[in-house]
């Protein structure tokens, strides 16, 4: 389905869209609040961009170096073309050891490969770790957010769901209580699980270490329990030194939520005496979009959701209308590279307003790049027969100016004097939930020609 | 080792030619903090509990009156202050019902609160998140202003196998954006800032 198609699923509900945008809208100020506080923000960014900039101009030599000190580290290394060998890797490391149960905590690239239901095919337990995202694999849906996946449901469908699938005794939706049996339910699952996935939100070539953030907890809890730990990264995640982390660390969670940074970042080199670390290397069409000149800063992203926050389309819509692994702005400019017309409509879902560019914390240009997008677009997929037709209309109006002056007057007119049921019918679809204005007697140019001729009057 | 080749030969044919990579000047976000005030006022916004201590004993009689009906305790300072001898903890998991953790760290970030844990000072890896209480010690002159100078001390020592920069009490807002402290790790962060 189309984003409009979705979105006005999501807008049936004006109470939940009300509140979504400005819970959103809300995480942006924190965010606003805690850059400010940093003297130097704006080289911060900088730094972000040029560090990312220059890692992926050395990819292939980062990585290869990545895996030789983790391998030095006692750490195996397995490589993965597509999301299906992804799945594969994963699977066979569970299968050597016996795995029947799996603890993962926050992952996109494992959401993106579609992982859980592929080992849930063969019997295997995935239970999803981070708050979040336990609430959303109970509600059987996926993540609507990258920083807040649950960001799309109210408390009392927690209630709900938690008094079904934990037993919780209704309560209103309290969060401390939900929270505190979250932790209860999800406690036993680490201490009985065989194998911990985790995500990886930076790799360091130097060291062929990598680190995990969170504020939960969870990544640690459930990688220092399990005897086998698989940490899985895109090819985007390696960063060439661990001085480079100074700069992420400080941008990440400011970016994100406005935190001074997460509760736990976590420095993962070698496996702790008697258990064992995997990494598998994701590529999944990464390679692939660093081939798009115009395109390729999207691979700088650190997934910190900040441009989603500042839409003002993701916050009306919901992170379920882009219908791709990663929502909102950014998840526009990298789907298209995946599937160019399954994800034909997501560079449109935009205002081109430019916030997202400007929050972005590795100054990644999003909204060029969704310009340039619909560029290829419009070429490349057939085009509404209206928006053709009005298109070519409008192309012929503005050429010649006369004509425009013609039309513009009559436009005016129209809007000042025909019946509202005439003006917002059908095919307007600016009509659709809002009135259009009065128009004016005066075009622009009219009202700046008496103005010039009035102060030459003056003179 | 199919995979692995072509994956980096098609990362090596599609990158970008060489970008030059940027210095990182620390002296252009310097602000000239003091360091233990603003740790303080950062780590207490974040959840935590901070204590200004001047000796060891002050240390002990806080501990004792913040615990004292909680049994199961753990300090790599301090033997005495114990309740189990982690010799005997064969599994990670049977550390499960650990009340109160006390570790020592020598790296502190005044400007987010965080301090460095590592294998060095951390006997099991899951202490500091498997413990309900945990508290940590640190001397005020092992802050430094910035995650900047954090890797700076970082890289100056013998890396190690496994650490974490951790601020305050583990915490989640994932329902309805409202903060719960206590998620899956800690319920409760105390710092002692000696010195
Ligand atoms: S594109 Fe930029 S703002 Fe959006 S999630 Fe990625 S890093 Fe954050």
């Amino acid at each position: 389905m189309s984003h409009p198609n979705l979105a006005s699923i999501f807008n049936k509900d004006e109470k939940r869209v009300d509140w979504h945008d400005k819970a959103l809208w809300f995480v942006r100020h924190k965010r606003d609040r805690s850059v400010h506080n940093v003297k130097g923000w704006e080289s911060l960014r900088e730094l972000g961009h040029g560090i990312k900039a220059h890692t992926l101009s050395n990819i292939d030599n980062y990585l290869i170096q990545f895996e030789v000190n983790a391998l030095n580290n006692g750490v195996q290394v397995h490589w993965a073309a597509n999301a299906e060998e992804h799945n594969q890797i994963v699977h066979k490391i569970l299968k050597k050891n016996n795995a029947k149960k799996v603890v993962k905590s926050k992952s996109m690239l494992t959401e993106e490969c579609h992982l859980n239901p592929y080992l849930e095919a063969d019997g295997i337990e995935v239970i999803d770790t981070d708050l979040g995202e336990r609430i959303v694999q109970l509600a059987k849906e996926p993540p609507s957010h990258v920083v807040l996946p649950a960001i799309h449901k109210d408390r009392h469908q927690v209630d709900e769901l938690f008094q079904e699938h934990l037993g919780t005794e209704p309560c209103d939706g309290d969060p401390q209580y939900l929270t505190a049996e979250a932790r209860k339910h999800l406690r036993e699952k680490f201490i009985q699980a065989d194998v911990a996935i985790t995500g990886v939100n930076f790799a360091v070539a130097e060291t062929g270490g990598f680190v995990v953030c969170t504020n939960e907890g969870n990544a640690d809890m459930g990688a220092h329990l399990a005897p086998v730990h698989i940490a899985c990264m895109g090819v985007e995640k390696i960063i060439p030194k661990q001085e480079h982390l100074g700069v992420f660390l400080r941008l990440l969670a400011r970016s994100a939520t406005g935190q001074p940074i997460t509760t736990y970042s976590s420095h993962f080199k070698k496996p702790r005496k008697g258990a064992k670390m995997h990494i598998v290397i994701v590529d999944n069409g990464r390679s692939e979009q660093l081939s798009r000149p115009d395109f390729r800063a999207s691979l700088h992203c650190i997934r910190c959701g900040a441009c989603m926050n500042t839409c003002p389309i993701y916050r009306r819509s919901g992170g379920h209308s882009y219908d791709y692994t990663i929502p909102g702005p950014i998840g526009s400019i990298l789907s298209p590279g995946k599937d160019l017309k399954k994800y034909s409509t997501l560079p449109f879902a935009s205002t081109l307003c430019g916030s997202c560019s400007d929050v972005c914390p590795v100054k990644i240009d999003i909204h060029s790049q969704l310009y340039k997008w619909r560029q290829i677009i419009t070429k490349n997929t057939p085009q509404p027969f209206i928006k053709k037709k009005s298109m070519k209309v409008m192309g012929q109006i503005f050429a010649k100016p006369s004509q425009f002056e013609k039309i513009g007057k009559v436009a005016r007119w129209s809007l000042r004097n025909l019946p509202k049921s005439f003006i917002n019918s059908k095919p307007n679809a600016w009509g659709k939930a809002r009135d259009l204005p009065k128009g004016p007697k005066q075009s622009f140019d009219d009202w700046h020609k008496q103005r010039e001729d009035n102060k030459l009057k003056n003179k | 080792m199919a995979n692995r080749d072509t994956i980096l030969a098609s990362l090596k044919a599609n990158k970008p030619k060489l970008i030059d990579l940027p210095f990182i000047d620390a002296a252009v976000f310097d602000e000239q903090l003091d360091l233990a005030a603003e740790f303080t006022k950062i780590l207490e916004v974040v959840g935590g509990n901070v204590v200004a201590v001047s000796n060891d004993d002050e240390i002990a009689s806080h501990l004792q009156n913040s615990f004292s009906e909680l049994p199961i305790k753990y300090s790599t300072i301090d033997e005495s202050y114990g309740s189990i001898d982690l010799e005997t903890i064969a599994n990670p998991k049977d550390l499960e019902n650990l009340d109160v953790l006390v570790l020592e760290s020598t790296i502190a970030v005044a400007e987010n609160g965080a301090i460095w844990l590592a294998d060095k000072n951390l006997p099991i890896r899951v202490l500091p998140f498997i413990t309900k209480h945990l508290a940590i010690i640190i001397s005020k002159k092992d802050i430094v202003p910035y995650m900047h100078q954090a890797y700076t001390k970082l890289n100056n020592t013998e890396s190690d196998d496994y650490g974490v920069f951790i601020s305050g009490p583990s915490k989640t807002a994932d329902i309805e954006q409202s903060l719960v402290i206590g998620a899956h790790g800690a319920l409760s962060l105390t710092v002692y800032l000696k010195g």
